[in-house]
């Protein structure tokens, strides 16, 4: 797997002939998509509640000025301190200056997909400091040395035979006759030497799925409380997130909570959800001391006012990649970024450039459950033609393609020179017709190296309309 | 300029037109008996819920959890806790933090019948982390705390958040291997709620 947008398609081709994905994606439909259509359904109006989200995360975008300084004036009242970073080297630069302030050198990490992006890990391990992953899946995918195949199950793509190799390597004291072929026995192994890791860290980074404006808060939800103590058991917690996280308040807060767990894993709720606002209190007796929030923008603010500003709304819950027919092929590897499915191919192209990400825009049959799914009804297909069309006017698409399209537009524009084509083109296709497909196109690649191309009546479209009339 | 001035000024230089602060949105309503909504949702998560008729029922019920779970006569309980008068006859109490085999009791203030949730504020005698390091929460709810929803949670936060408010709807768990869910990760491996009626 090369971790390069700019290889998508090698990486799918490698990743279509991978037989170890095949069961785990088998598990996005009778997992993730059987859970959230029974929890939909439980929950009876779900379209209100999808508007109610959209509506709220637009209030949102359209007032992220205003409401990042409102959150960082409620941060400061409550002793705790808002750093900005305009993209990754800026935000891993603070987070460091942050930790080597209080002599952090351990430092234990809640599940955050805003830190794969800016890749903080090997920064810090590069700078004398050792992140320590504690949600399961992101342990796991931390000892092998990968990046998350989804964004809310890090390890999706791996057995429990492969996490059971991966542990036997990794944890040097365990002993090689003890069995970990059932899950739990995986699960408990992670819990006794993560626990050990917690009581030690001098400092814990979370993400954050929602910002509270009004009261200064970050949110997480979890089911494994590995980012509570993540928060908890250090002196200093630090929260990373990006700057398009905010909300007005937490009745806001309140509404998305109902959204994001049914969308993601058909959960009413998730286990533990967390409002994390500031250091601890007077007369408390835990909590961290010191309490900071990264507010990342890498390329996010540049989305407001184009047509992907929807994609700012995003709460990602991985919905639209539960169900979209090419993840489901290919997996999360192949995308070469820290957004994969859908989401990605809305938001990589604007975060990380047009000529890098415009694969993952194509990447789209356009069958729409993506947007039919998505609880905030981000448009991702429209968002997805966009790119497409950036990519086609700034000449990055193939020469094969704009060649194509000139072709065709040349004869659109001339109704008697299309009309001869296509008659022509009909015949001699279905005359080319075997059994029902034609095999002898020449072209060989692309959409004709799996499909036939079925064989035309022998006549157009508009002869057949004319014969009707 | 400084990183935070120019994040405001990229988003400000772009902004198009502000939508309006949306409307209250109102969730269906939960069953008719909030209690009852409570101890069914939390229930289905996994979670131990036992209906009590009053306090005075609390220490056999906690011994008889302990009892089941094959786990030592011993619970902790944070000093200054409102639980700090709790007799329990033949359980041992300790005030230090609890370790991970250890059993804790915890009183939840308010709880929440939409989700089957019991709602945290962390504050003196309330620690924060001790919802996370045991392998037993036994949490005590008086009946009269179950509210509808979230919303009403917040509203009833007087002095508004503490530094730190956990929503626990069951006992930790994960679906990181092969999308399955398996119970115990890394807090509680069991949730046990007694619901006192009076």
């Amino acid at each position: 797997m090369n971790v390069d947008p700019k290889a998508f398609v090698a990486n799918a081709r490698a990743a279509l002939a991978d037989p170890q994905l095949r069961p785990a994606l088998g598990r996005l439909k009778t997992h993730f998509g059987a859970g959230r259509a029974f929890a939909v359904h439980r929950y009876g109006d779900f379209e209100s509640l999808r508007a109610a989200g959209k509506a709220i995360r637009d209030y949102a975008v359209t007032h992220l000025d205003e409401l990042l300084v409102t959150f960082e004036q409620s941060v400061n009242a409550r002793g705790g301190t808002v750093h900005w970073a305009r993209d990754a080297a800026e935000a891993r630069r603070l987070i460091l200056a942050i930790l080597q302030d209080v002599g952090a050198k351990t430092v234990t990490k809640g599940k955050s997909m805003v830190t794969e992006e800016i890749r903080l890990n090997p920064f810090l391990e590069a700078n004398g400091i050792e992140p320590v992953e504690t949600d399961l899946g992101e342990y796991i995918i931390q000892l092998r040395d990968e990046p998350p195949s989804h964004i809310i199950a890090p390890a999706f793509h791996l057995s429990k035979e492969q996490v059971a190799e991966t542990f036997f390597a990794a944890h040097k004291d365990l002993d090689p006759a003890r069995s970990l072929q059932e899950r739990n026995a995986l699960v408990q192994e992670a819990r006794a030497v993560l626990r050990r890791r917690f009581e030690a860290a001098d400092a814990g980074i979370t993400g954050a799925n929602f910002l509270s404006a009004k009261e200064g808060a970050a949110i997480i939800v979890t089911n494994e409380g590995n980012g509570d103590l993540t928060r908890l058991l250090p002196k200093t917690h630090i929260v990373v997130t990006g700057i398009e996280k905010v909300v007005a308040d937490m009745n806001d807060v309140a509404v998305l909570l109902r959204l994001l767990p049914r969308s993601a894993t058909g959960q009413a709720i998730s286990t533990y959800v967390s409002v994390m606002a500031g250091p601890r209190g007077p007369g408390e007796t835990d909590g961290p001391e010191n309490f900071h929030v990264v507010l990342v923008d890498n390329g996010r603010s540049r989305l407001i006012g184009t047509e992907a500003q929807d994609v700012l709304r995003c709460i990602r819950c991985s919905a639209c990649i539960n169900h979209c027919p090419i993840y489901g092929a290919i997996g999360g590897h192949a995308y070469g970024a820290t957004y994969m499915g859908p989401i990605g191919a809305a938001l990589n192209p604007g975060t990380m450039g047009v000529a890098n990400a415009a694969h993952h825009a194509n990447a789209s049959t356009f069958c729409g459950r993506c947007a039919e799914v998505c609880p905030v009804m981000i448009p991702l297909p429209r968002i997805m033609r966009h790119w497409r069309a950036v990519e086609y006017g700034q000449g990055l698409a193939p020469k094969a393609i704009t060649r194509g399209l000139a072709l065709w537009a040349f004869a659109a524009k001339r109704p008697a020179l299309y009309r001869l084509g296509a008659s022509i083109a009909a015949r001699v296709l279905k005359m080319l017709g075997r059994g029902g497909s034609v095999r002898v196109v020449p072209i060989r690649n692309g959409w004709f190296a799996v499909r036939d191309f079925p064989v035309p009546q022998g006549t157009t479209f508009q002869q057949q309309w004319r014969a009707r009339k | 300029m400084s990183a935070r001035d120019e994040i405001l000024e990229s988003i400000r230089a772009r902004q198009l037109a502000r939508t309006p602060k949306p409307t209250v949105y109102r969730a269906p309503p939960t069953e008719s008996d909030p209690v009852e909504a409570f101890a069914k949702t939390l229930s289905a998560q996994y979670a131990d819920v036992r209906l009590l008729d009053n306090m005075a029922d609390v220490p056999a019920a906690i011994a008889d959890i302990l009892r089941g779970r094959n786990m030592a006569p011993m619970v902790h309980i944070a000093p200054d806790s409102e639980l700090a008068s709790l007799d329990l006859p033949n359980v041992e109490i300790r005030r230090e933090p609890p370790g991970q085999f250890d059993a804790a009791v915890t009183l939840a203030p308010f709880a929440i019948a939409e989700t089957g949730t019991l709602a945290y504020p962390s504050g003196k005698g309330a620690p924060a982390s001790w919802h996370f390091r045991p392998v037993l929460e036994i949490a005590i709810l008086r009946a009269s705390s179950v509210v509808a929803e979230l919303e009403d949670v917040l509203a009833a936060l007087q002095n508004g958040l503490p530094s730190t408010l956990n929503l626990v709807s069951g006992p930790s768990r994960t679906g990181d291997i092969e999308q399955t869910m398996e119970v115990g990760a890394h807090g509680p491996k069991a949730l046990a709620v007694l619901v006192v009626r009076s």
